[in-house]
């Protein structure tokens, strides 16, 4: 099959399908933060952060061309807006900056590497991008230099283990259901000798 | 009756709802908002009050965050608090973590309007229509509509499947182990069920960039308008009222 | 070239294979030919049809080598979704022809790819939903909640109302009751059609064909000709790949080893003409008599729904004896794949009472049991010992594929798998099997039919559903059936599947060897 930068009809639905099935875990996943948060305190967000970019990790690495990790967090971000997420339209933004984050990171390789390290760096580029969005919306200057530094690491840590690492995994599984066959990631591990 | 209107009109109004729902950070307008939307899916369209309940509970628990830290823990979530305070229109008094509560209901309810009184194939298709959305895009879009009830459908399969093999009983409700054990071979569904409908596309003939026959089944009309204007007439009173 | 369709020592080979999965073949057809590809489960036939329009290697994994024309043209100068203006395609799997939309948009979307004038679609759309026999209200329905059948009726219609000047069609009458059989394949093998048709099962289409071409199980042409003339002269060859025979030519060539002697005939009324009176039939047609024992399962007064459906069966009640094969018959959407979750006890009734122990069922779909990475791994997940696996793929002709992933199997290599992993362990005290023979070959028919029986020989309650009146007389001890929510007979096999009025009445046929039953009755023996 050819391989080119277009994305093909099976990969269009697969970014729409994979945003779809996210855009419903993510909204569960809120329920998980604020009860941990209302149990832990206000620096849970930036723990559990990390799930909220994993689908733009697990598209790309299945996928594996430019656009794909941008595209299915926006969608995913969409699909949560029609269900009737409490963060509302915002949220649409939220989305694009942290898929951009994690696209940053895969151009950043040329679209080329996709190992444990690169998808665990893609998550600490959302985690980056996402922080950088809060500082702005939150006003983050006024916190203390210390919260600060110590919300920033564990961000980064999230969106390493959370959406890199967990996201690593996920793949992983998938590929031994066999449903990848034929997309740019079997291409790669099997070898390119379709 | 609502899904005899045109999907774009309807898309538009529930949109400009939630935008102001999401906006106006008032309890009033919040219940108000819950309540009309409510009050068409149950009079007008004749859901079963039981199922209109069901409905409620996925967007009650993603606002029972908001409300258990306000009321029970008697402390607002950060969250909560820093959402209001970027709100403009902020009634100050009113426990933020209600309100949020209340929100998540009504823009649920709002996006349950749509949803159930709207035919997914309908509404891409308008988009295809009058907004020029490419066709590959529209099918992907549509797709995923279809996929999510298809999931469920899916989910119960896969269960009787994995009772089977387990030798024990099918539970009514599955139990979080069952959930973690379902989630990779439902993500594979999803991912299957893609790839399949790709090829099926492709060998019935869709091409990208292709000049195809975008068959709209309903045209605009005078209760189109009629029914925008009134939506736009009931938000402005309620708007000025609360 | 006036060929519609030309291949040239085609052979198709998956990545990563080691051997090719068909070919290399020649195979020719003109305009107005219609073509029957015949052949044992596994050698092919899908990979072959799938490569004539290109999806392989252009949108599925594979390679192809070979010449392959359509319509005078090399088939690689377009792309696949480019030939769907003049080739129809089938797949072999109905969900695979649909993309899981509403019947509206399913129809209408071949039509809307070829730019046809809204009004044309709309006309042709109702056309072949009236002659499908489809109701209009259905037009809002979604894919997924209909039934196996109902699914593959639509899919056929959305190939029907495409109107193209080449038809090919993968098993299009498999889950089909035979009253809908028989009208979809009038309708594909209308006279005049340009049609290549793979069907294990000959009864709706041998008399509608003009050719019949058979692959052996090296993916290579085996014979090609007219149907009695292959039949005739290469009967015993196909019975030893395992591949259907019209019962005629098998019950010959069954006789003949009995040393009774019948001439070469195809119809089973010509064979009833040459029957010499001390012919032997009941063991080729009947199953051998077993001791039931006591009631092990009841259903008293049950409701039952489909998931997240209506009711659709009302006040059943049902009971089924240890060591006794109930047959379940019943014309499409009947609610059979319903009452069989219900039996097996995986779905629990909406009203009503089950009494008795958890079974296991074989889904319709038999994608639907599989979990593990290889078809060896599903053996082991199912529980059977390592040391049982190899003997038990390869009793069902599966060692080939061990390694291979069970989505990767052909359908009928899934169906085996399926029934293998059921079969194999003797943990369940009630199994219940639904269309275990759609997709199968004879070779495949023939072992799951004599697995049935020794589980009922063992004291195993057993449920079958088939569209297959002769697969039911073979195997089963008394048969109902179901129609309208309703149980419409109940009763020995033998005597319900001769009530041509009641089966007439509810969509099916008496069975092929009717015939015969009747010669038996008048030949005291
Ligand atoms: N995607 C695939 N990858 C590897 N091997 C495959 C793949 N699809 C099919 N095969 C193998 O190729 C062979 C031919 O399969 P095919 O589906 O063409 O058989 P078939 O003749 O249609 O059989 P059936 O009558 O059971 O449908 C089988 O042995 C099958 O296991
Ligand atoms: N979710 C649903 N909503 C509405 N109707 C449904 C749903 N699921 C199934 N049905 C209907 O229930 C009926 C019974 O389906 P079932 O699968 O049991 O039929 P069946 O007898 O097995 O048919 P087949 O021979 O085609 O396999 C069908 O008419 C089907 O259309
Ligand atoms: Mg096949
Ligand atoms: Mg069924």
């Amino acid at each position: 099959m050819p391989h080119t930068a277009v994305w093909t009809l099976r990969e269009t639905l697969i970014v729409a399908v994979l945003g779809a099935v996210f855009g419903v875990l993510y909204l569960g996943w809120v329920q998980v933060w604020l009860i941990l948060q209302a149990i832990f305190g206000a620096v849970t967000m930036d723990v559990v952060m990390g799930f909220w970019f994993i689908v733009s990790i697990i598209a790309a690495a299945i996928i594996r061309k430019p656009g794909v990790a941008l595209v299915s967090e926006v969608m995913a971000a969409a699909v949560q807006i029609l269900l009737g997420s409490p963060a509302g339209l915002l949220l649409l933004l939220t989305g694009l900056v942290q898929g951009a984050g994690a696209e940053a990171v895969f151009a950043a390789t040329r679209w080329r590497r996709w190992s444990l390290p690169v998808l665990m760096a893609a998550g600490v580029g959302a985690a980056v991008a996402s922080f950088a969005y809060t500082w702005v919306r939150f006003d983050y200057g006024s916190l203390a230099p210390g919260l600060l530094m110590l919300m920033f690491v564990l961000r980064c840590a999230s969106g390493a283990l959370l959406g890199g690492l967990l996201g690593h995994l996920i793949v992983k599984a998938l590929y031994k259901t066999g449903v990848l066959s034929g997309l740019a990631i079997e291409r790669d591990l099997r070898g390119a000798h379709v | 009756m609502l899904g005899n209107l045109h999907p774009l009109p309807k898309l538009a109004l529930c949109l400009i709802w939630i935008g102001a729902s999401v906006l106006v950070f008032d309890l009033r307008f919040q219940l108000v908002t819950l309540t009309l939307a409510f009050g068409l899916l149950w009079g007008l369209q004749r859901v079963a009050l039981w199922k209109l309940l069901a409905l409620m509970v996925p967007f009650a628990l993603f606002g029972f965050g908001f409300l258990t830290t306000s009321v029970l823990f008697n402390a607002e979530s950060g969250f909560a608090l820093q959402m209001a305070n970027e709100q403009a229109l902020a009634a100050p008094d009113i426990s933020p973590g209600l309100v949020l509560f209340t929100r998540a209901l009504a823009c649920g309810m709002v996006s349950a309007l749509f949803a159930l009184t709207t035919d997914p194939g309908g509404l891409v298709r308008a988009l295809m229509v009058h907004l020029r959305l490419p066709a590959p895009v529209g099918f992907a879009l549509m797709q995923a509509m279809h996929l999510v009830p298809d999931l469920a459908r899916e989910m119960q399969v896969l269960r009787m499947a994995r009772a089977m093999r387990l030798g024990r009983p099918m539970r009514r409700l599955p139990g979080p182990g069952e959930v973690m054990a379902l989630t990779i071979p439902l993500l594979a569904f999803a991912i299957r069920r893609a790839t399949r409908a790709a090829l099926a596309m492709e060998a019935r003939g869709l091409r990208p960039n292709a000049p195809r026959t975008q068959r709209e089944i309903l045209p605009f009309q005078t209760r189109d308008g009629l029914a925008f204007g009134m939506g736009v007439g009931v938000l402005a009173a309620v708007l000025w009222l609360v | 070239m006036s060929d519609v369709l030309a291949c040239d020592g085609v052979a198709v080979r998956y990545p990563f294979a080691a051997a090719d999965a068909v070919g290399p073949l020649t195979l020719r057809l003109a305009r107005g030919d219609r073509v029957l590809l015949l052949g044992p489960s596994g050698c092919g036939k899908s990979t072959l049809l799938q490569a004539l329009t290109g999806l392989i290697p252009a949108a599925l994994p594979g390679a192809r080598r070979g010449q392959l024309h359509l319509f005078g043209q090399p088939v690689e100068s377009r792309s696949p979704a480019d030939w769907a203006a003049q080739v129809a395609f089938l797949f072999q799997d109905a969900d695979q022809t649909l993309a899981g939309f509403t019947l509206a948009d399913e129809l209408a979307f071949a039509l809307e790819n070829r730019a046809l004038p809204p009004d044309d679609i709309a006309a042709r759309v109702a056309q072949a939903m009236a002659q499908a026999g489809l109701h209009p209200d259905w037009m809002g329905r979604r894919i997924a909640t209909l039934s196996g059948g109902q699914k593959q009726m639509v899919a056929l219609t959305a190939v029907l109302a495409q109107g193209a000047d080449l038809v090919v069609a993968d098993e299009p009458t498999a889950s089909l009751a035979p009253g809908a059989a028989k009208m979809m394949a009038d309708l594909l093998l209308a006279p005049g059609k340009t049609v290549l048709i793979v069907d294990h099962r000959l009864g709706p289409v041998l008399d509608r064909i003009d050719r019949v071409v058979v692959l052996g199980r090296d993916g290579q042409t085996l014979a090609e000709g007219p149907p009695d003339k292959v039949f005739a002269s290469h009967g015993a060859d196909l019975a030893a790949q395992g591949i259907w025979t019209p019962l005629a030519t098998r019950l010959r060539l069954a006789l003949a080893a009995q040393g009774v002697s019948v001439p070469a005939v195809v119809q089973v009324a010509d064979l009833v003409a040459h029957l010499p009176p001390h012919a032997d039939l009941a063991p080729l047609l009947l199953p051998a008599a077993c001791q039931s024992g006591t009631e092990t399962l009841r259903l008293n007064r049950v409701d039952c729904a489909p998931p997240f459906g209506p009711v659709v069966l009302r006040n059943i009640s049902l009971g089924l004896r240890a060591g006794e094969v109930l047959g379940i018959l019943g014309p499409n959407g009947a609610g059979k794949s319903t009452l069989a979750a219900c039996l097996a006890g995986l779905i629990p009734p909406r009203a009503g009472q089950r009494t008795g122990p958890p079974g296991a069922m074989a889904f319709q779909n038999a994608d639907s049991h599989f979990a593990a990475e290889t078809t060896r791994a599903e053996c082991l997940a199912m529980g059977v010992p390592a040391a049982d696996c190899a003997a038990l793929l390869a009793g069902w002709g599966l060692d080939h594929v061990a390694t291979q992933h069970p989505f990767s199997l052909s359908a009928g290599q899934k169906r085996r798998l399926a029934l293998a992993l059921l079969t194999a362990t003797d943990r369940w005290p009630v199994l219940v099997l639904d269309e275990p023979t759609a997709g199968l070959d004879h070779a495949g028919t023939t072992r799951i039919a004599g697995h049935i029986r020794r589980l009922a020989g063992m004291g195993k309650t057993l449920a079958v559903i088939t569209h297959d009146a002769d697969f039911a007389l073979s195997v089963c001890d008394r048969v109902i059936v179901l129609a309208e929510g309703r149980v419409q007979a109940d009763g020995p096999a033998r005597t319900v599947l001769r009530d041509t009025a009641l089966l007439q009445r509810c969509g099916l046929a008496p069975p092929e060897a009717a015939p015969l039953l009747h010669w038996m009755d008048r030949t005291p023996c």
